[in-house]
């Protein structure tokens, strides 16, 4: 067996195996595209006769999903942009020193990235009734969502800071830089794509985000689109093909992101998560 | 004045300001409602004296209201089919896929990185496409297996009390099998290829060398992966949002899902403080385990 022979073999049987993982995606978008009667047909078919394009801006407009994006994206920002802003900082200290201290906070960290969401949120909610933060909906979700996810993001640009040489930061320190010079303007613009990368992987997130938003903000016209669909799927719905176009809309920006970034977002997870 | 100044700028206090606002976010917005969600379970708490910081203190009642609910020992068994079930398929399937992406064709490592769509996929569109393929009379899982000859007749995933669980489950593996897979290939690659040879070398087979390389070489990567695994499978909860929502008849109900029904469904407050505080607890004692086999870095 001649070494491109072995190699196509195993390059079809992996493009076999990513296609069987990859077809609820496949599903979700061939049923959106199905009428109504195609949808329940036995045998199932696998590619829509007829398909139906016009379902997606009909979704778009019935369920208000402009609105509903624009929360996401509104939550999203503002966590990502607390986040980043506030863990930066955070992982550059605690890639910088090695010292008991160093090691308190990072346990600290650690131990905090675990809390599971649907667990703190009951005692959550009843902080935020009772300091009034919750008469600002959204507000409350970016900063839950914040606390909840600051751990990982330091942990991901922890890993990116300890992989800039600080020979370059003490040279930097030497030539007469402050501190804060050689932070702005030696170290972060090296660390900038390990921090971009999470920021992004933190963003997909919080877009996603959906027991807090369920749980703290009541008023349709603030929900993000995870309520949104959440509230769409009765329990005995038969309107799938609107319920997967709604997901679709909803899915393939994040879907072509990770796309595109690909590459860097596995190896920016893998050097954190794991080392 | 002048020396605080210069030393936010040029000093210790750099690095305490840095380091100091993220901590004390942390512990504002994490930590406090970590401990008054404690001082919550030994409270009496309801819809009026909810705004209210004092409540009447009532010791472990809720606690023992908790465990004498007829729904609080089957929760904990599914809690625990839940896991073990998510965690053993996740990893097992995550280690096939890398064991086979590991034999490094050109193509490989993009195509691995492709799967990985499933765990940044919102949980909630994972949810729900699941929920349409474990339809019971038009799903396609249902449909697969029949042409398989798995099954003979439609199995109501979502809706019979014996697969309700199993359909959360069967979600939950394809979710986070990417995830394991993508992180035990980063282990499999750091393995020094010498080994391999040299027991080639010796007539070691295929089989022998994965039981006496391999394993051994991936123990503290799998050991992080599974105390991973339990951390992860913890908080999943938009699935049982998206799919059963924890019926039919809390056939397919777990802990993290049951805490927010009590609280957000039933507002039970109480109880629901109560639940979250024992497994907020099972939680911290999996991540001891998980920081403590993480420590092993060096600086790079």
């Amino acid at each position: 067996m001649s070494e491109t022979f072995r190699n196509r073999l195993l390059l079809v049987i992996a493009l076999l195996l990513a296609a069987i993982y990859l077809f609820p995606l496949y599903w979700m978008y061939i049923t959106a595209l199905k009428t109504g009667s195609e949808m329940f047909a036995t045998p199932p078919s696998f590619w829509p006769d007829d398909p139906q394009w016009s379902i997606f801006p009909f979704v778009f407009q019935l369920k208000g999903m402009g609105r509903f994006l624009w929360n996401s994206v509104v939550i999203a920002s503002g966590s990502v942009a607390l986040i980043a802003v506030l863990g930066t900082g955070a992982a550059y200290v605690l890639a910088r020193y090695r010292n008991a201290w160093v090691d308190v906070g990072l346990f600290l960290v650690l131990m905090l990235q675990v809390l599971p969401a649907s667990l703190m949120i009951t005692p959550i909610f009843v902080l935020f009734t009772l300091t009034g933060i919750l008469d600002f909906p959204r507000t409350a979700v970016i900063l839950a969502i914040a606390a909840k996810s600051m751990p990982f993001f330091i942990v991901l640009v922890r890993a990116t800071f300890m992989s800039v040489p600080m020979e370059l930061e003490e040279a930097a320190l030497v030539d007469g830089n402050s501190r804060i010079g050689a932070f702005w303007s030696i170290v972060l613009p090296l660390a900038r794509n390990g921090i971009l990368v999470s920021a992004i992987l933190i963003f997909m997130q919080a877009f996603g985000e959906f027991v807090y938003s369920k749980s703290l903000i009541q008023e349709i016209e603030l929900q993000p689109s995870s309520v949104g669909l959440n509230a769409f799927m009765g329990p005995n719905t038969n309107e799938w093909n609107r319920i997967m176009a709604f997901a679709s809309i909803y899915v393939t920006p994040i879907l072509a992101t990770f796309v595109l970034l690909q590459r860097r977002i596995v190896s920016g997870l893998t050097s954190g998560a794991l080392k | 004045m002048r020396r605080l100044y210069s030393s936010l700028v040029d000093g210790r206090g750099f690095d305490l300001c840095l380091i100091g606002i993220p901590l004390a976010f942390l512990i504002v917005l994490s930590g406090v409602p970590l401990i008054y969600n404690v001082v919550m379970s030994f409270q009496a708490v309801d819809m009026f004296s909810l705004g209210s910081f004092i409540r009447p203190w009532v010791g472990f009642e809720n606690y023992r209201q908790l465990i004498a609910q007829p729904e609080f020992w089957p929760i904990m068994g599914h809690t625990a089919t839940f896991l073990a079930a998510s965690i053993a398929g996740q990893f097992l399937l995550g280690f096939a896929l890398a064991l086979f992406f590991w034999t490094n064709f050109p193509g490989a490592s993009w195509l691995r990185g492709l799967f990985l769509v499933s765990w940044v996929m919102p949980g909630l569109v994972v949810g729900a496409v699941w929920n349409w393929l474990l339809s019971g009379d038009f799903g396609v899982f249902n449909f697969v297996l029949r042409e398989l000859h798995i099954i003979s007749d439609n199995v109501f995933w979502r809706s019979d009390p014996a697969f309700a669980l199993w359909s959360v489950i069967i979600a939950n593996i394809w979710l986070g099998a990417s995830f394991n897979m993508i992180l035990l290939s980063v282990g499999l690659s750091s393995i020094p290829d010498d080994l391999y040879e040299a027991a080639e070398l010796d007539g070691a087979g295929a089989l022998t060398r994965f039981w006496t390389i391999t394993l051994p070489m991936m123990r503290s990567t799998i050991g992080a992966l599974i105390s991973l695994g339990l951390i992860f499978t913890l908080q999943q909860f938009d699935l049982f949002a998206a799919i059963t929502a924890g019926g039919p008849n809390n056939s397919s109900n777990v802990a993290q899902y049951w805490a927010w029904d009590l609280s957000f469904k039933q507002y039970d407050f109480a109880n629901g403080a109560a639940i979250s505080v024992i497994m907020i607890v099972v939680v911290m004692l999996a991540s001891v385990y998980y920081v403590r086999s993480t420590r092993h870095e060096v600086r790079g």
